[in-house]
């Protein structure tokens, strides 16, 4: 237990000292998302997008449409509630607007002697925690000045609010998962290399002259990795939700699942790695060679059912893929590329077969 | 400080090789060799690159295993029970095999967790082996004699009752390779057994108590210094630079001379009687119309003994 922790030490000491490994590891995934996260969020005029359901159609709903239309920084669809309704699942709209019939007759009764409030109904994601809470405001905003204008007392129109689960995510909220599960494979996959470097300076064959066993050797790598992999978790989450108000909405449990099977099966593809790279750069060369078609092809910068058919078939059969997807799930509610359970399933079925090839084909000096 | 010999000895064998082989694809790098180590004793295994050094040594440290033969450490089976005999030996490898990255504190602390943590403290491991300047600098920063007697001090963190040293001075300038060798005797005082290799001929007069030549996986010769050199030199070697003109047949036809090597572009010849050795060859020289150049005469060292053997010289 001592050796495998002092080891365990050791390799996160060496891990800390070797810039190039702290920056793929650390400052890579970073620069994407501040990257990615600045061009697509930046200085947007119309993000207040409201569907207008004018369920009324009389004078004062149609004021109440230009007390809203009048304020900057918004727009409004005229719409349909179905409708309206669907383009916000896809991801077009913020909220959905509904005005009942009605409206312009109870406004008018309000003016005359108090009575029960009118409600509008404004559809929002509560999982866009930031959002949902803008649209609020500035609901509340519009209909506070409604109400001073028709009686000054009680108020006479109130909102009422409604769940939607838009389905289709903001790019960034797709895009914080995305990197996180790259810059798991990454973490793993990157084990290859001072793995190999060990062995060409034959630590490797001098740590077996001791009486440590070769489970602490491997243990204590896989144990630094998923330190630093959680770490990397922290980071690339609290950046999101810091800098871009990605909020993750989903079971903490089942995200560190997910992260430690994601950590494990490609620190097992970076062992696959080591089996058949001899030499340092040799293993620096795979490893590249490994990665990039990881990274590109596997959804991590949009969508996989917006790519041509070909790249799907290989999307389809990459791990990172199945990693991306269930983070992408479970942390922000991602529309489903496969299911839940056969992510897991996949994760686990590529990490066993890397556990075979390594242990079949590993060599220690 | 002092470093206390581990108190409880066996008494007897510190190893005992019986036929060894080991052979990689037609190279036959361990060829059939035989010998015993006793307890507190300096053996040293002498022989140029390739002639088997290493992998005799690692397969008694339980690192390779022998095609044959019987290889027993400190009385445990090296072939069978590897696991067993590694807490208790101490191992310095050919070549230095250091994390680049930690310092030499933070390697000694290192390979202590491994065995428990007893043995020396890592504070008088770096005092004995003069590392104190460099306890935090990394061991890419060290140079060649720091990282050999880091190396030599990784071999004694668990106060091994047998050490393992495989050419822990090649490569070291003379300075530095002279500082190593006072380890290692202090070692020895100490009563350590040590198993060294060297293809340093001083080295080896210096060090070792016995010790094998070995050439392609044999042992040519094993015994004391004096034991090999006796054995074979009653003569002195007579030496110079070589005579065009002048061949070895010739050389050996001069009365008194035993043998004729060459070595560095020097001819030696092998005699008990130096004065009419040298009369011939003077005459011989003189009837090829030259003298020789740069003549000396010496007692035969264990490099003679090496070229007598072999009929090359150990370093090439
Ligand atoms: N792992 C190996 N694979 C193939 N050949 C080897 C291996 N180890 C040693 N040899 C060969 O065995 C011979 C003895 O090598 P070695 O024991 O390293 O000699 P030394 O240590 O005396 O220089 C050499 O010819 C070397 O090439
Ligand atoms: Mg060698």
């Amino acid at each position: 237990m001592q050796a495998l922790l002092q080891l365990t030490i050791a390799n996160i000491r060496s891990f800390v000292r070797d810039r190039a490994a702290m920056f793929w590891t650390l400052v890579f995934p970073l620069i994407f998302i501040l990257m990615f996260g600045a061009i697509f969020t930046g200085g947007g005029t119309s993000t207040r997008v409201f569907a207008w359901v004018d369920g009324d159609g009389s004078a004062a709903s149609a004021e109440l449409r230009a007390a809203f239309a009048e304020l900057d920084n918004v727009e409004l669809r005229d719409a349909t509630e179905a409708g309206g309704l669907d383009a916000m699942r896809q991801g077009d709209l913020r909220a959905v607007i509904v005005v009942p019939a009605g409206y312009g007759a109870a406004v008018a009764a309000a003016a005359r002697a108090p009575g029960p409030p009118v409600a509008i109904t404004v559809y929002t994601d509560p999982t866009q925690q930031n959002q949902s809470a803008d649209t609020f405001r500035f609901v509340q905003t519009v209909l506070g000045r409604i109400n001073l204008e028709v009686s000054g007392r009680g108020p006479a129109v109130v909102p009422e609010a409604r769940a939607v689960q838009t389905e289709s995510l903001t790019f960034i909220s797709y895009l914080v998962p995305s990197i996180l599960g790259m810059s798991l494979m990454q973490l793993g996959v990157f084990a290859a290399i001072p793995l190999v470097a060990d062995r060409e300076k034959l630590i490797l064959k001098r740590l077996s002259a001791t009486p440590l066993r070769r489970w602490q050797l491997v243990g204590s790598n896989v144990l630094m990795r998923l330190l630093i992999g959680i770490v990397q978790t922290l980071i690339i989450v609290t950046v999101g939700a810091l800098a871009f108000d990605v909020q993750i909405s989903g079971n903490v449990l089942l995200v560190a699942a997910l992260v430690v099977l994601g950590s494990l099966s490609f620190i097992s593809l970076g062992y696959v790695i080591a089996s058949f790279a001899r030499t340092e750069d040799a293993a620096n060369g795979m490893t590249s060679v490994v990665q990039f078609p990881l990274m590109f092809l596997s959804g991590t910068f949009f969508p996989i059912d917006e790519m041509p058919e070909v790249l799907r078939g290989i999307a389809r059969v990459l791990p990172l893929t199945y990693l991306s997807d269930a983070l992408r799930q479970v942390m922000v509610g991602g529309t489903p590329f496969s299911p839940l359970w056969l992510d897991f399933a996949v994760l686990g079925l590529f990490l066993a077969i890397c556990f075979a090839i390594s242990a079949r084909f590993f060599r220690w000096t | 400080m002092t470093v206390a010999a581990p108190a409880a000895r066996e008494t007897g064998l510190a190893i005992r090789v019986h036929n060894l082989r080991k052979q990689y694809g037609e190279t036959r790098a361990v060829d059939g060799i035989s010998f015993e180590v006793r307890s507190g004793e300096v053996f040293g295994l002498l022989g140029p690159n390739g002639a088997g050094k290493t992998t005799t040594v690692e397969i008694l440290e339980g690192l390779r295993a022998a095609d044959s033969g019987e290889a027993m450490v400190l009385g445990i089976d090296a072939n069978r029970n590897p696991e067993t005999l590694k807490p208790r030996i101490g191992v310095a490898l050919q070549t230095a095999s250091l994390y680049p990255k930690l310092t030499v504190t933070e390697v000694l602390d290192l390979f202590r967790s491994f065995y428990g943590r007893r043995g020396h403290s890592t504070g008088e491991l770096i005092e004995r082996f003069d590392l104190t300047e460099k306890r935090t600098s990394q061991t890419r920063e060290l140079s060649g004699g720091q990282r050999q007697r880091l190396v030599v001090a990784l071999a004694l963190v668990n106060d091994p009752e047998l050490v393992f040293l495989d050419e822990p001075t090649t490569g070291l300038d003379p300075a530095a390779r002279r500082s190593l060798w006072e380890v290692v005797l202090d070692l020895k005082r100490q009563g350590r057994t040590i198993l060294l290799t060297t293809h340093y001929m001083e080295e080896a007069e210096v060090l070792c108590d016995r010790l094998a030549i070995m050439d392609h996986g044999r042992f040519l010769e094993s015994g004391t210094v004096k034991e090999l050199v006796g054995r074979h030199f009653q003569e002195r070697a007579v030496r110079f630079d070589r005579i065009h003109g002048l061949a070895d047949a010739s050389l050996a036809a001069i009365d008194g001379v035993v043998s004729v090597a060459h070595e560095n572009g020097e001819v030696v010849l092998y005699t008990r009687d130096v004065p009419r050795a040298i009369d011939g060859l003077l005459a011989a020289a003189g009837a090829a119309g030259t003298e020789p150049e740069n003549l000396t005469i010496r007692r035969p060292t264990l490099e003679d003994v090496f070229l007598a053997l072999t009929g090359r010289a150990l370093r090439d």
